[in-house]
């Protein structure tokens, strides 16, 4: 597990407080220039994770390296860090609070306010820079706080939840700006349990479900690891083909049509010949590969 | 250290920047004024006029009712040496004025007549008195007893519509005592002329002598009213500010910022930091009033001597005095702080917070009473041990430097202990604070912040 590479390597980590165990025994590698998914339901332990790895708590027993070495204080300023619990001055003006916060992270001067200006522009929010931070929408806060994590440019950027509550144009320029952190090198931990998301902009995922690891690895690897026959169908008829139990494990129907998990042995081709047969009229046939939602829902599920 | 700097200075702009503390800078002074004067002026008024006495003088020729009436009617000496010793007076250079002031009021708000006897009963007169006094005529009558000027047993009476005016009855009092002692002087054989340099009240003038055996210059009793300057700026100070703390340290719960700020800062500097932002801010508060106080004096004091206030003497104390009493002042000033500090790491809403700050007012009262038992005994053992806990010492350990100034050792023992009781609090709030800040909306029970201070 341990590899040169790697930018954080978390090593057999274990928290608790009091009676309750909150990470259990959490080994796992964060590689450099990737995006690392850390998921789970609420409560799974990603929190207190990545607290440990921004130096706000340590773990009772296990280590933590980043960069190679072990935590210190001043690892801190090499890491940005987008917590679940939004929250700003609400009466300090936008770039000063900024400022502020790049000042916390040993950038100042000049160079802090250019960066400021910078990050705001990119944003879109350059106009609001003199405006205190209780006349800004949720959105625009949230924007904010996003600069916060990255105006000094850290080499580890940890993001939990950071798209929740912003509307899809939003989202899809975070998107890009964490694409292009990640392009240029950056290590990026993201967390949450919004598979959709991650699905889409992660390379590397851990699944975390009750203080424990319960899956890793690359999304590719993930989803191999996960075929389960499934057909999207949109059709009209042939129901007592979908009713098959030798053919068809079992169905779920959408708005927008079926999805049929395919029973053990059973062929796609077997399932289209059937339906063909029963002289169904099919809109739809398509072979599908679990999505991440599926592989949570089946992995969480499963491990209660 | 950078990150320190950055907290300190954000603390301390954007408290200063703020509306409410130009507001409380100008009205400051002004509210102290409103709350140390008013009180007194409402006591010393009197509504409604002069108080109308008729005196019934039963002596042989009446002789004491002019004694009486102009005793009344007069300043009276008697009232100024009955005073207890006045604290405001000798740290207040305004407070001469004020009270001359107030006196002239009073003096001037008696109206008296003289009963005529003509022969009638006792019971007649007291009826029709009581009848004018009903009327709303007269607010009351004296009765004099014919004996009084040869009997020290003899009973005199005050009948009035208002026998609550404690203040008007202790007047009529003092003053009636003086006419009749000066009566009965003179009916012993003592010329007029010689009563009043004969009941001259004694002046103890006290003079200090230290453990070198030397002697000092006129104790004015300056310095035990420091004692209660320095108690009344502490206690004024941490009313002030310390909330001012407790909100500072809460804000980042509430604003839910401190994962960001523990994510960049360690907790200490950031106590640290916010400690002395808020400080700085109360400094330069403090610094503008005190400015404007002294351009005040500077200003009214030529112009009080001008008017024959000579003797507005400022109190002679020793240089190193200012230097203990500005060191106690910052210690006192910190310890209070810090265990605001220590309150605000606990909970996590103002409110709460404010419950919780009530015991720290009660420290520093007890500290105050703790004043009492060591300036009457200040190299007393109890004294000694009181001096050195530190959330006393910077008011105990003041009354001992001006009552009997203890050994060097002893004061500089005090204020080590005082600074380092002001670090382990902080120490201890910024482990409660960090681990507290894992677990939103709830207060941290004693047992749990035992157990977290044990933990990590």
């Amino acid at each position: 597990m341990t590899n040169k590479s790697a930018s954080v390597v978390l090593d057999h980590i274990t928290k608790s407080f009091g009676e309750f165990t909150a990470v259990n025994d959490l080994s796992l590698a964060v590689h450099a220039g990737r995006v690392f998914g850390l998921l789970g339901p609420n409560g799974a332990g990603k929190t207190t994770t990545i607290r440990m790895i921004v130096n706000i708590t340590a773990p009772d027993s296990g280590s933590i390296k980043l960069f190679g070495k072990q935590i210190t204080p001043e690892l801190q300023d090499r890491i940005g860090y987008l917590p679940e619990e939004r929250g700003l001055y609400k009466k300090m003006k936008v770039g000063d609070q900024l400022r502020f916060f790049a000042e916390l992270k040993n950038v100042k001067g000049k160079e802090a306010d250019l960066r400021v200006d910078r990050w705001l522009e990119r944003l879109k929010l350059r106009e609001w820079k003199n405006k205190k931070s209780s006349e800004l929408s949720k959105g625009m806060l949230q924007k904010i706080q996003f600069i916060t994590a990255v105006i000094h440019e850290p080499d580890l950027l940890i993001l939990d939840e950071p798209f929740s509550g912003l509307d899809p144009v939003n989202v899809e320029l975070l998107k890009e700006i964490v694409l292009e952190l990640k392009a240029s090198g950056k290590t990026i931990i993201f967390s949450t349990h919004q598979m959709e998301v991650a699905e889409r902009i992660c390379d590397d995922i851990c699944l975390m479900n009750r203080s424990r690891k319960i899956l890793e690895g690359s999304i590719r690897e993930v989803k191999r690891g996960f075929s389960r026959n499934a057909v999207a169908l949109r059709l009209v008829g042939g129901d007592p083909v979908l009713e098959d139990r030798s053919l068809v494990s079992k169905v779920q129907r959408h708005s927008d049509g079926v999805e049929a998990l395919l029973a053990e042995g059973a062929t796609p081709q077997a399932l289209l010949k059937e339906l063909l047969a029963a002289e169904a009229t099919i809109e739809r046939f398509e072979m599908i590969e679990p999505s991440l939602h599926d592989i949570f829902i089946e992995k969480v599920t499963e491990n209660v | 250290m950078n990150k320190l700097v950055a907290i300190i200075k954000r603390e301390y702009l954007q408290r200063v920047r703020t509306k409410f503390f130009v507001i409380m800078t100008v009205l400051g002074p002004l509210m102290l004024l409103v709350f140390t004067i008013v009180p007194g002026l409402l006591f010393s008024l009197k509504a409604g006029g002069a108080t109308r006495i008729a005196v019934l003088d039963q002596t042989d020729g009446t002789k004491l009712y002019d004694s009486i009436h102009s005793s009344l009617l007069q300043r009276e000496r008697d009232d100024e040496s009955n005073k207890p010793p006045n604290i405001a007076e000798a740290s207040n250079p305004n407070s001469k004025d004020r009270i001359e002031n107030a006196r002239k009021s009073i003096t001037s708000s008696f109206r008296v007549e003289q009963v005529n006897p003509n022969g009638r009963a006792l019971e007649e007169i007291k009826r029709e008195l009581n009848a004018r006094i009903g009327r709303d005529e007269l607010d009351g009558y004296l009765v004099i007893p014919p004996d009084i000027l040869t009997n020290s047993e003899s009973k005199t009476s005050y009948y009035g519509r208002n026998v609550g005016d404690v203040i008007t009855r202790g007047q009529i009092e003092n003053r009636l005592n003086s006419a009749v002692r000066r009566q009965r002087l003179i009916q012993q054989g003592v010329k007029d002329e010689d009563v009043d340099a004969l009941s001259k009240s004694v002046n103890v003038t006290t003079y200090p002598i230290n453990e070198k055996g030397e002697e000092g210059a006129e104790d004015s009793g300056a310095g035990f009213a420091m004692v209660f300057i320095i108690a009344f700026l502490i206690y004024i100070t941490v009313l002030l500010y310390g909330q001012v703390v407790l909100g500072a340290i809460i804000e980042e719960k509430e604003t839910r910022i401190a994962e960001i700020l523990f994510s960049s800062v360690r907790p200490f500097q950031i106590m640290l930091g916010k400690l002395i932002g808020v400080s700085l801010m109360a400094l330069t508060q403090l610094l503008i009033w005190g400015l404007a106080f002294l351009l005040l004096a500077l200003l009214a004091v030529p112009a009080m001597a001008a008017q024959g206030f000579m003797d507005i003497n400022l109190p002679h104390l020793p240089p190193f005095f200012f230097v203990y009493f500005f060191l106690f002042f910052v210690l006192g000033y910190f310890i209070y702080a810090t265990i605001y500090v220590l309150v605000g790491s606990m909970v996590t809403t103002a409110q709460e917070g404010g419950q919780m700050a009530m015991p720290v007012v009660f420290l520093l009262v007890a500290a105050l009473y703790l004043a009492f038992p060591v300036i009457r005994a200040p190299n007393s053992s109890f004294a000694f041990w009181v001096s050195m806990v530190p959330f006393f010492s910077p008011i105990t350990m003041m009354v001992r430097i001006i009552s009997q100034t203890p050994p060097f050792w002893q004061i500089a023992l005090s204020l080590v202990l005082g600074f380092v009781t002001v670090v382990l609090l902080l120490w201890l709030a910024s482990r409660i604070y960090r681990i507290g800040m894992l677990m939103y909306g709830k207060r941290a029970t004693i047992p749990e912040v035992v157990r977290w201070v044990r933990q990590s």
